[in-house]
């Protein structure tokens, strides 16, 4: 099992892990899960049975907008279509 | 993720890990609010209002069999004249959630056929045959088993919606109502999410003309009124000034088993241990996953979570072998 890296670490990365990227965002790792099998948040995995990698500033700005975009009130699905329209 | 619709959502839920044999009490609760989400199926779909849709409901519609086979076992009782053609929403689900036993059987074969012949619902060997006094006595129970990646979708989604800031889809304002009544809440929320979920259903009700309707509304009748009861009972006798806890926020109609599993060796390691509790589950055809290994395992058996506590019965003999503890939430 690996150490918690310190949030001074975590900042200066490129890449982070799902359990980091709850703790830069605040969104429940439940929900990043779900986001991230529903194909909402592009990960990098080496191997199947490796740690999935996010691209650290992409995939927060990222899951802020998707804050954003529930908050102003459109459900997941329409979320998930305006994301998949964009790339 | 299968297209699924709000009342085969919720049996995804509210079936799994029941007898499947068997009308329990828990189960009894579960088909009144599957038969109260196919009133809200409709009333979402627009179909309650107008009069040609609902009748419509009533003939068979070549294309689109697994759809109306549910329904129309739950509205065919309830709208047998012209008079109950333009009724409020709760009209409805009061009627709907007072059907008589025999309807609520068939409604059951009826959804719960639909959804394994899409493979979604699967009958297996209830957990509690794996109990030394049940696996000893060849005694055997069936319970429904929820395909597991569709259940994680339908659970996960939910709590994304519902927990997460911002509004919640009409289909979830349903779904936690439909929790509510069930008892299910605790399969899916752990005590200090339930908080939070209870603070977003005062602000649903405040602010959702949907759920401004439907919260007040409560599912009560006969038995599972009175095992309500005797939980809200439970709820203001342990209460104190400083609260009365979350744990009893909502009633929970237990669907997990405490299942007592015997090792083949007396003092045996955690290893080896685990090792005899996996061969007996899956010997019955559970699908398990070890989720923490140690002197106290976590195992997701089917789509529930157990704590594998070292455990012995005594008789004339001890016998040891682990007590599976249910773990809420998933």
């Amino acid at each position: 099992m690996s150490r918690q890296r310190s949030m001074e670490a975590i900042l200066a990365s490129e890449y982070v892990s799902i359990g980091e990227l709850t703790r830069l965002t605040g969104a429940r790792y439940s929900t990043l899960k779900f986001y991230t099998e529903e194909g909402m948040l592009p990960f990098e995995q080496a191997e199947e049975n490796l740690t999935r990698r996010y691209l650290r500033e992409s995939t927060v700005e990222l899951i802020f907008r998707i804050k954003r975009m529930k908050t102003d009130g459109l459900s997941i699905p329409q979320i998930k279509a305006a994301l998949k329209e964009e790339r | 993720m299968a297209d699924l619709k709000l009342a085969e959502s919720f049996a995804l839920i509210a079936l799994n890990a029941q007898r499947s044999l068997e009308l329990t009490i828990a189960k009894k609760a579960a088909l009144r609010c599957m038969a109260a989400a196919v009133i809200l199926e409709l009333h979402l779909e627009g179909e309650l209002r107008h009069p040609e849709a609902q009748r419509s409901l009533k003939q068979d519609r070549a294309g689109e069999p697994q759809d109306w086979t549910y329904r129309k076992a739950v509205i065919d009782p309830l709208a047998n004249g012209k008079r109950e053609l333009n009724r409020e929403l709760l009209w409805w689900l009061h009627r709907a959630s007072r059907l008589s036993k025999r309807k609520l059987v068939r409604f059951e074969r009826s959804i719960a056929d639909s959804l394994k012949e899409r493979g979604l619902l699967e009958e297996i060997p209830h957990l509690l045959g794996c109990d030394l006094y049940f696996h000893s006595a060849d005694v055997a129970i069936k319970e429904y088993r929820s395909d597991l990646e569709e259940y994680a979708k339908i659970t996960e989604y939910l709590r994304a919606d519902v927990l997460e800031d911002g509004r919640a889809a009409e289909q979830s304002v349903c779904l936690l109502w439909l929790l509510r009544e069930s008892g299910c809440m605790h399969d899916l929320f752990s005590r200090n999410e339930l908080e939070q979920v209870t603070a977003k259903m005062v602000n649903l009700m405040q602010s959702d003309p949907l759920a401004k309707v439907l919260y007040p509304f409560r599912i009560r009748r006969g038995l599972e009124t009175a095992a309500k009861q005797l939980l809200q009972f439970k709820k203001h006798a342990v209460a104190t000034q400083a609260g009365s806890g979350v744990n009893f926020l909502f009633p929970v109609l237990e669907r997990s088993q405490a299942v007592f599993i015997d090792t083949e060796a007396m003092l045996s390691g955690p290893g080896t241990r685990l090792q005899d509790v996996l061969a007996r589950l899956e010997s019955k055809g559970h699908r398990v996953q070890v989720l923490r290994a140690g002197q106290v395992p976590l195992l997701k058996i089917d789509n529930l979570v157990y704590e594998a506590i070292p455990h012995a019965v005594y008789g004339r003999v001890p016998i040891h072998g682990v007590r599976l503890l249910p773990k809420h939430p998933v």
